[in-house]
């Protein structure tokens, strides 16, 4: 590549001070951003990279004015990431990037206002996917990957700084959704609590007050965690706050939701429109919707199958397992209303024999026993009215509604 | 003790008196007479070489009491000398002792810096005596609540006495320190009157208050000391008064023998470090004295002038020996004390140990010195040798005509300290050109020890070799012994061990047969160890010593396995004779059954042998001790708050002193040990003597030991500044078992391993193949595959050994439901297959799996081992299994859940046992709620896997009736409402149980929630 001149360099890095101590001295949040914003690969950003690697003193410009000088502890690590990231040294890049965070929360601080807010988020997002590409370098070179966790760390530092009763505390939130990206990603979920914790309780927070997106992401991973907590309700309720105010121009996002808010509306009882799986691409739950409507337990069982290995990595596999009762009922329910076509009278007593034999046609081989479990289960359940008559091996069900309907509320357990 | 006690009375006058006394004295007890002839000798020999005529002289009259003879000229010169010096060579003594004393409870002080330590240390113990009498008596006290006041005396004694010994070691260490002089002044004086207390409780209670006195008066600045001299006495009178206070005061005038040995050593160091106590005393070699104290070719001018001195406390020895040993020889007595409790013989080997270490030391430092010294030893050395054989016979004379009713305890300890002079002699002659001279009264001087020891035991016997009596070859093996030895302490055990040996040669007669020039060299023992050990087993400190004689390397070289280029050498011989030592040892114990402490030294010496940085740890942990015991210590507390400020500011003038800290004695630490030996003598009792003291107990002694060391290493590292713990060779702290045995039980490691206690693998092997068809229990074999796989830790095997070690614990912990232990081995099969090493990987999968699901209870979890389970493991039928048994627990199928139950594969039925009441429970809360009116019981036995039969077969109804039963039983336990139905079957009333069900309390539920921690199931864990 063709390096600019020494005096091209020295323009280019000055250039950058300059647009950054002005950027401090206007309050100018969004020309501030930019110029930490290293993952937006804008090419006035690498330009200036390219110039620091040319110029290599780039320290001597910092100190030669006072209007930089003051800065230097935050300038000086961040043309030291700059550079590395530009060569393509992550983890000294994220090092210095940690070290240029720390130095401008410190000044962030000093700020009565929350005009920096925006350039705090760059550096919150910033120093996150950072850590995660310096972690991909690391896990290539064989070291153990940590810089995630650090970058946590760091979060949670500037939590604690915008946790607070000043005009920043509307910035905990984005923060808040950053370490719950990295937490999931780290699989360290439980860390999350704390976090949630003051966000909810907390009289600092009005959640309403904080910006929608936040609150968005905010109420999606909260989602999750319901689900991994088998909490339907509470995540039904999460997830569809998340999709109702979500953007709806961001069908990615839509679609992130859906995937958690179907299985949770399913194990509800609330089925999908085909043309919404169509839609947000999310055609494995197809089978799954169909098997509940059909009562077709041998389609659910496959479904679950070839999506196994999806279903288990985003964490909703054991939530469909767990609709497979209601196939069951669906089942039941379908034989019941063919013995109630041809002899309504003996309509609600069902044959141990028939269900197993219809079982049989699905091609599952259970028998007498099994078939006679589940079905005390599904009256245990409550998923079927009724009694079973062990002696006379007949499913005896309710003249009322045999089969009540879920509607919205989770099956018993 | 009449002899001391005038000693006592006129301290200038003392040096005379003694002179006659110890004449007297040691007529009574040949054998002690003679030692303290070779130890004059010896210690003039080296002294004289500087100061020449003088300095002989006083050593002579030291001594002197055997060699006045021939040494009668050197006697008179030294005379005067002493007497002037004396106080001043005193003060110094007690610096030297304290820093003896340091290096002593050191061990590890292999190098200078250990000695630094001790001298720190020393500063610490004897800072409490100076301040004030209150932390004596404190000290004291605590001494007398020990069961063993005896013991607690000569602890007091050790720690006066130690100060000769210091001067040893601080000869060795002389070079370096200039400042430690001012040290030794001040310690001096506190030190010689704790030992002249110490001494008078251990011979003779009336006598020591005497003697007392008279220190005091010569010593009138420490006042408190005077003080506390009255307080010793009486305690140590208790002591006395005990049974054992006979043997207990042989031991110490053993002792005593040997301080005076120490000091007559120490002098030089002492007048090392009191340069100008040394100047005033030595008017005849003032230059040389002051050049001692700045630099090490000057010190062997000084050590003239300081052996003056010194022999004028050796003189006193007598009298004080116990005291100016004492410091020094803390470390000793502990070991000492116990041993002699257990074992009279036990107790002359530490005296004898402690002897050749101060020679030992010496020697070093004269090697050190070489050139300036030469000459002197060549002098001194002829005289020694005469000296002993003189001395023999008046010895034997004196002791029949006048000794045993005077005291036997005098008479005894001038035997001990004439063994030790002995020693010392040996190594002189060693160091000194002349060794061949040298040589023939250092044999004699060990030989005689023996004797005396004998003597002592017996009263009556006094029958003493002569000097003469000992082969030319055998002195040659004394001297290399030896010149093994680097550190008083080494030297001190070493000539304990020759001691021993001789004896026993003597013993049966071997001792002109046998071809000494072709003996193995014993390895030394570790003081330390021994401490530790308690009474058992004098550990050799042989390659601490070696580390130790390179002064200049010290710390460093400490803890590197082959820190300098000598000691590297060295070691290697160490270790042969270590490993000979040890075979020798085996004999002995044959032989006597009370050496049996000397055994333990044995799997030290292995371990040392194999691991030099064992010893090191060894050393480290008895720091460690000393801390824990100085914590502990209630009384003294206020004495060791003291001796802790004073080392802190030892602490700059050493920059070694962090270690040294630690390994410093301290009274309380002292009577620690001693009270550790008492309790292990107590217990161990009568096996301690026999051959078989307990090998666990050697072994975990030396791991903790190890694992102490290893810490107090990595600490002494930071400490150091200049090395960092990155810096530890880990690797060659990895032990490499020894042992043997296959069978092993489990002790949970509290120091570092002990090589001799952890089996290869081989064994190993053959340890698990043991396990795995043994017959007896899950806690027997529980507790063997723990110490397998604690072998397996502590050498860092892991392959597949490891992995079947591992499976076979998890196995048997899963059949007998202990899954606490069968966690800790899955999580390490974890990592171990993640290795890829090869194992039963699918299995414990599977066990994996079961685990998660049934107790886990967390879905994140089970999502993320499910999602690891690869295509493969999917397909193995016992994952399938229990995959199939994950489905039937989230679905609540109990019917497949004890289908699968039945068919389960490996132990996976094992895990799903702990799920099987819950599984149950559910189920009939099911069926109470689903079924109307009601259920067959035999249904619910069949279907809740209560009867062994399938569904299928239903017919085989014996077995369905017991199954039956348990089955009613259960139910009726959980609250259900059984009604017979008019075929007189038993029936479920689901309606009337739907509401009446519960879930009752374990029956072993306690109050503390972990039924494995009740007692009887403790009590039977520990019997197994």
């Amino acid at each position: 590549m063709a390096y600019p001149s020494m005096g091209e360099a020295h323009r280019r890095i000055t250039d950058y001070l300059n647009n950054f101590s002005d950027a401090v001295s206007y309050q100018d949040v969004a020309s501030l951003a930019q110029l930490f914003s290293f993952s937006s690969n804008s090419p006035p950003l690498l330009s200036v990279a390219d110039a620091l690697n040319f110029f290599q003193d780039a320290n001597r410009l910092i100190k030669q004015s006072e209007k930089f000088s003051q800065y230097g502890e935050i300038l000086a690590p961040l043309f030291r990431s700059l550079q590395s990231y530009r060569t393509g040294n992550l983890v000294d890049a994220y090092h210095a990037f940690e070290k240029f965070a720390n130095a401008f929360i410190q000044e962030f601080r000093n700020w009565e206002s929350a005009w920096a807010l925006e350039a705090l988020y760059v550096i919150a997002y910033e120093i996150r996917v950072l850590a995660e590409r310096a972690d991909r370098e690391l896990a290539s070179n064989g070291k153990s990957p940590e810089k995630l966790k650090g970058a946590g760390s760091f979060l949670m530092k500037v939590f604690g700084v915008l946790a607070g009763k000043g005009p920043k505390r509307v910035g905990a939130l984005y923060v808040t959704c950053q370490l719950f990206k990295i937490y999931f990603k780290l699989g360290t979920v439980h860390l999350c609590r704390s976090v949630i914790r003051s966000i909810e309780t907390a009289r600092i927070f009005d959640f309403e007050e904080f910006p929608r997106r936040d609150k968005v992401t905010y109420m999606y991973y909260t989602g999750r965690l319901e689900v991994f907590n088998e909490n339907f309700p509470a995540a039904d309720h999460k997830l569809s706050y998340a999709l109702t105010h979500c953007n709806p121009l961001r069908e990615a996002n839509i679609r992130m939701i859906l995937k958690y808010l179907i299985p949770v509306k399913l194990s509800l009882g609330i089925l999908p429109e085909t043309s919404l799986l169509e839609k947000y691409n999310l055609l494995e739950y197809n089978n799954v919707v169909q098997a509940l409507k059909r009562g077709d337990l041998r389609l659910l069982r496959h479904a679950l199958q070839e999506h196994e290995d999806q279903f288990l990595r985003s964490g909703v596999y054991l939530v469909l397992e767990k609709l497979e009762l209601q196939v069951y009922q669906r089942l039941v329910k379908k034989i019941y209303f063919i013995q109630k076509q041809k002899d309504p009278s003996k309509a609600h007593q069902l044959k141990l024999e028939v269900i197993v034999k219809a079982l049989k046609w699905l091609e599952m081989d259970m028998d007498l026993d099994e078939v006679e479990c589940i079905m005390t289960i599904l009256i245990y359940k409550n998923l079927v009215k009724g009694y079973f008559a062990h002696k006379s091996k007949v499913v005896v069900l309710s003249k009322q509604d045999p089969f009540p309907k879920l509607n919205g509320k989770p099956v018993n357990s | 003790m009449l002899t001391e006690s005038t000693n006592q009375d006129d301290d200038e006058m003392m040096n005379q008196a003694t002179n006659t006394q110890t004449l007297a004295s040691v007529e009574p007890n040949s054998v002690e007479n003679r030692y303290v002839i070779n130890v004059s000798q010896g210690q003039t020999s080296l002294y004289v070489a500087s100061t020449t005529g003088s300095e002989a002289a006083s050593w002579n009259t030291y001594g002197v009491d055997n060699h006045f003879a021939e040494n009668a000229s050197f006697s008179n010169s030294t005379y005067h000398h002493v007497k002037h010096s004396e106080p001043s060579s005193r003060a110094v003594q007690d610096g030297s002792n304290a820093t003896s004393l340091a290096t002593s409870s050191t061990l590890g002080a292999t190098d200078t810096q250990p000695d630094y330590g001790g001298y720190a240390s020393y500063s610490n113990s004897s800072d409490p005596y100076s301040h004030g009498s209150t932390g004596y008596q404190g000290y004291y006290s605590g001494y007398q609540q020990q069961p063993n006041p005896s013991y607690s005396q000569p602890v007091g004694a050790y720690q006066n006495t130690g100060a000769p010994y210091q001067p040893i070691s601080s000869f060795q260490n002389t070079g370096s320190y200039a400042g430690p002089t001012s040290y030794s002044s001040t310690y001096y004086n506190p030190g010689d009157y704790q030992t002249a207390g110490g001494y008078a409780s251990s011979s003779y209670t009336h006598q020591t208050t005497t003697w007392n006195g008279g220190n005091y008066a010569n010593y009138t600045t420490h006042h408190p000391y005077s003080n506390y001299a009255p307080d010793t006495s009486g305690t140590y009178s208790a002591g006395n008064a005990g049974a054992n206070s006979m043997h207990y005061q042989q031991h110490y005038k053993q002792w005593a023998e040997y301080y005076n040995q120490t000091e007559v050593s120490c002098a030089p160091g002492t007048e090392n470090l009191s340069v100008s106590s040394a100047s005033t005393q030595v008017s005849q070699l003032p230059g040389v004295s002051g050049g001692y104290s700045t630099s090490n070719s000057q010190a062997p001018t000084t050590f003239a002038t300081p052996w003056r001195p010194e022999s004028s406390s050796s003189q006193t020895p007598l009298s004080q020996p116990g005291a100016t040993v004492t410091g020094a020889y803390d470390s000793y007595w502990t070991n000492g004390a116990p041993t002699f409790q257990n074992q009279h013989p036990s107790p002359v080997q530490p005296l004898f140990v402690k002897a050749l270490d101060t020679k030992y030391s010496y020697s070093n430092f004269q090697e050190q010195q070489n050139t300036a010294c030469p000459q002197i030893p060549n002098l001194q050395y002829p005289m020694a040798q005469q000296a002993p054989q003189n001395y023999q016979p008046t010895a034997q004379t004196v002791q029949s005509s006048e000794t045993q009713r005077l005291s036997k305890l005098q008479i005894q300890t001038n035997p001990r300290i004439a063994s030790n002079l002995p020693l010392g002699l040996p190594k002189l002659d060693r160091e000194g050109p002349n060794n061949g001279v040298i040589s023939k009264p250092a044999y004699i001087s060990v030989s005689q020890p023996k004797s005396s020891e004998k003597v002592l035991s017996n009263d009556a016997t006094d029958s003493v070799i002569k000097a003469g009596v000992f082969p030319k070859s055998l002195k040659n093996y004394v001297q290399r012994a030896l010149t093994q030895c680097k550190d008083e302490k080494q030297s001190a055990a070493c000539q304990e061990i020759m001691k021993e040996i001789i004896t026993k040669a003597t013993n049966d007669g071997t001792i002109h047969t046998r071809d000494w020039d072709a003996e193995p060299l014993f390895q030394i023992p570790n003081t330390d160890m021994a401490d530790k050990n308690s009474s058992q087993n004098p550990t050799p400190v042989s390659l601490f010593s070696k580390y130790k004689k390179s002064p200049t390397k010290r710390s460093k070289s400490r803890w590197e396995p082959l820190p300098e280029e000598k000691s590297v050498d060295k070691l290697g011989s160490l270790n042969n004779y270590a490993g000979k030592y040890s075979s020798k040892v085996h004999l002995d114990e044959k032989d006597r059954k009370p050496t049996g402490v000397n055994y333990e030294g044995k799997s030290d010496v292995m371990k040392k042998i194999r691991f030099p940085q064992m010893e090191l740890k060894s050393a480290s942990r008895t720091v460690q001790r000393q801390v824990k015991r100085q914590r502990l210590a209630d009384a003294t507390a206020a004495d060791n708050g003291d001796a802790s400020s004073d080392s802190d500011k030892e602490q700059n003038l050493t920059a070694y002193y962090s270690g040294a800290i630690m390994l410093a004695d301290t009274p309380e630490e002292r009577k620690r040990r001693e009270n550790r030996s008492k309790r292990f003598e107590k217990v161990q009792g009568n096996r301690a003597e026999s051959n078989h003291f307990k090998a666990k107990n050697a072994g975990t002694g030396n791991l903790y030991a190890r694992r102490t060391t290893a810490l107090v290493l990595s600490k002494s590292f930071e400490d150091d500044g200049s090395r960092a713990v990155e810096d530890i060779d880990w690797d060659s702290l990895t032990v490499k078992g020894t042992c043997q045995e296959i069978e092993k039980r489990y002790l949970r490691l509290t120091s570092a391993p002990d090589p001799s206690t952890v089996r290869p693998e081989e064994v190993l092997e053959r340890a698990l193949l043991m396990v795995q068809h043994s017959q007896k229990n899950y806690l027997y074999k529980c507790d063997q595959l723990k110490s397998i796989r604690q072998d397996l830790t502590v050498q860092r095997i892991r392959n597949h050994l490891t992995v079947k070690v591992y499976e076979t614990h998890a196995r048997s912990a899963l059949e007998v439901g202990d899954l606490p232990e069968y966690n800790q081995c899955q999580s390490q099969l974890k990592i171990l297959y993640a290795e890829g090493i090869d194992g039963c990987h699918m299995e414990f999968a599977a066990y994996n799996l079961l685990c998660v699901i049934m107790h886990s209870n967390n879905n994140r979890d089970l999502l993320s081992s499910m999602s690891r389970l690869s295509d493969e493991a999917k397909k193995d039928q016992a994952v399938q299994h229990a995959l199939a048994v994950r489905a039937a627990v989230t679905s609540g199928n109990y019917v497949l859940f004890f289908r699968l139950y039945k068919t389960a594969p490996n132990l996976n039925a094992c895990l799903m046992d702990l799920y099987v009441e819950k599984m149950r429970y559910k189920a009939v809360s099911c069926m109470s709620r689903s079924y109307r009116p009601q259920v067959p019981v035999s249904y619910i036995a069949q279907v809740l896997g209560f009867s062994s039969s399938t569904p299928t077969n239903e017919g085989s109804d014996e077995k369905d009736s017991d199954g039956l039963e348990d089955c009613v039983e259960w139910l009726k336990a959980h609250g259900a409402c059984l009604v017979a139905d008019s075929n007189g079957e038993m029936q479920l009333d689901s309606k009337a149980s739907s509401s009446s069900l519960f879930m009752p309390d374990p029956e072993d539920a306690v109050a503390h929630g972990d039924a494995s921690l009740a007692v009887n199931d403790f009590l039977t864990r520990t019997s197994l």
